[in-house]
């Protein structure tokens, strides 16, 4: 009998403690995967489109063309072909021709003939007389009426650059303002409780006043979505909203802003 | 407000009514305690394994019976089942086999009988826990639709009490709620996929023990003659 008893327990079921340790590791992994591994987001930013426009538009809708028009067209084709033929061909020329006796002839002739300017008079000494007669002067003129239609061309492009410079730095504020959009469509969006019966894809249009804080000052609907009770729900969620997010630059930040809202973007 | 901006699982959690909170907390405790028999489970029923190849080489490897009945003895808290049941039919064939009086057949008969109260002690313990992994894969699930309902129940009230019926309203709701029947699914599934795999594994060492105590009994009923 005293033998038989021991057989009536086993020895003790291993690892216990082990799998105790690995049952709550596993549980901590499944937690820590839901709660840092995955983000329900409720809202979707590229669903709802909140069009962020100056109160103005001309001057934001104007200048863009501008930019890419003015500089690279004009400015690039008198470019290379004034400046290479004057410099390249009167330098390179002159430093080899000096020595040989010609530069007395060279002199006389440019003397009675380019009297006007004091600029050839230079030019002249240096140059052979095969080249000098016809070039200075149609390269003078060339740079006169070149310098000429420059100064036209940067009369009449000085404002259309200034509003280009203008507009790279407003498209670099567009960047940001753009963000701030994001922002703003992404708060107004999560407050949103749309009316269950809404038609179509109806667009409302408001204009909102903030105060630099980013608070509502002023709510008014300019442009009504043909739904009331969807117009109603705009407004109360742009409220919700309040304040507003600010814009990451403070210079971006526009008083008055034009909300367009559109429930569904498919 | 009550449309929450994200639904985080932690949100969600805290946002649910009493119910499904304690719902979600038995379903907590009840996954850890089947995790806990999995992961016991496994390596009792892995060592089980062991031990028995170990036993059953050295067995047939043709050693004497007596010298292999003594270390059985001497080390019975490192022996497998299958060395349990060895030693339990040797030492009633030993205590029987002296006795002239006895017909061979009653020798081997109560050595067999001896060995099976072995292996049903063996085969319990290693089935152990196993209808505690049963009922949790069948009845956490059930737990968890109760919680979801509850929950479900409470978010169409909270409607009630609305001007506006929006979807919005009640969606942050059903979400609270179908945590738990998430939970639910989660102490279940686990726990069937085991059980399976373990009753399939005990029924394996169960055939194989089976056999053995066939085996063992011809050997024995050879020995007497």
């Amino acid at each position: 009998m005293n033998e038989s008893r021991p057989l009536l327990r086993s020895a003790p079921a291993p690892g216990k403690r082990l799998s105790l340790v690995l049952a709550i590791a596993v549980h901590v992994l499944l937690a820590g995967f839901l709660i840092y591994g995955v983000h329900w987001q409720t809202r979707a930013p590229e669903a709802v489109e909140v069009e962020l426009v100056s109160a103005i538009p001309a001057p934001s809708a104007v200048p863009p063309a501008p930019t890419f028009e003015p500089e690279p067209a004009p400015p690039s084709p008198p470019k290379p072909e004034p400046k290479p033929e004057p410099k390249l061909e009167p330098r390179p020329e002159p430093k080899p021709l000096p020595p040989p006796p010609k530069p007395d002839i060279a002199l006389k002739e440019p003397k009675q003939k380019p009297p006007p300017k004091v600029v050839p008079r230079e030019i002249p000494k240096e140059i052979p007389k095969e080249i000098p007669r016809p070039d200075p002067f149609k390269e003078q003129l060339k740079r006169e009426t070149e310098r000429l239609d420059k100064s036209k061309l940067a009369a009449a492009l000085d404002k259309e650059v200034a509003g280009a410079k203008s507009a790279q730095a407003a498209a670099a504020a567009k960047k940001s303002s753009d963000e701030w959009g994001a922002r703003i469509r992404g708060k107004i969006r999560g407050n949103i409780v749309l009316p269950p019966d809404i038609k179509g894809n109806p667009e409302a249009e408001f204009l909102v006043t903030l105060l630099p804080s980013g608070e509502v000052l002023n709510l008014r609907l300019t442009k009504s979505s043909g739904n009331p009770a969807l117009d109603a729900a705009i407004e109360r969620a742009i409220r919700k909203s309040d304040p507003l997010p600010k814009p990451e630059q403070g210079e971006v930040f526009q008083r008055e802003l034009v909300l367009k809202y559109r429930p569904r973007e498919d | 407000m009550n449309i929450s901006q994200d639904l985080s699982i932690i949100e969600l959690i805290i946002n649910a009514s009493l119910v499904v909170k304690l719902v979600m907390l038995l379903l907590t405790g009840v996954s850890l305690m089947s995790w806990y028999y999995i992961f016991r489970k496994s390596f009792a029923l892995r060592a089980a394994r062991q031990k028995t190849d170990k036993f059953e080489r050295d067995f047939w490897s043709g050693g004497d019976l007596t010298a292999m009945y003594q270390s059985a003895v001497n080390d019975r808290h490192h022996s497998g089942a299958m060395e349990h049941i060895f030693e339990a039919g040797y030492r009633e064939f030993a205590k029987l086999r002296g006795q002239k009086t006895l017909d061979p057949a009653t020798v081997v008969d109560s050595s067999r009988r001896a060995m099976r109260a072995t292996y049903q002690r063996e085969i319990d313990d290693l089935e152990s826990h196993l209808a505690f992994l049963a009922s949790v894969g069948s009845v956490s699930p059930y737990v968890g639709l109760f919680g979801t309902v509850w929950g479900i129940m409470h978010a169409f009230r909270g409607l009630a009490n609305m001007t506006t019926a929006t979807l919005a309203a009640v969606a942050p709701g059903i979400a609270e709620a179908l945590v738990a029947t998430a939970i639910g699914l989660f102490a279940a599934i686990p726990a069937v996929v085991a059980y399976n795999r373990f009753a399939h594994d005990v029924d394996r060492i169960a055939v194989r023990f089976e056999s053995f105590m066939e085996e063992f009994s011809n050997i024995l009923q050879r020995q007497i003659r």
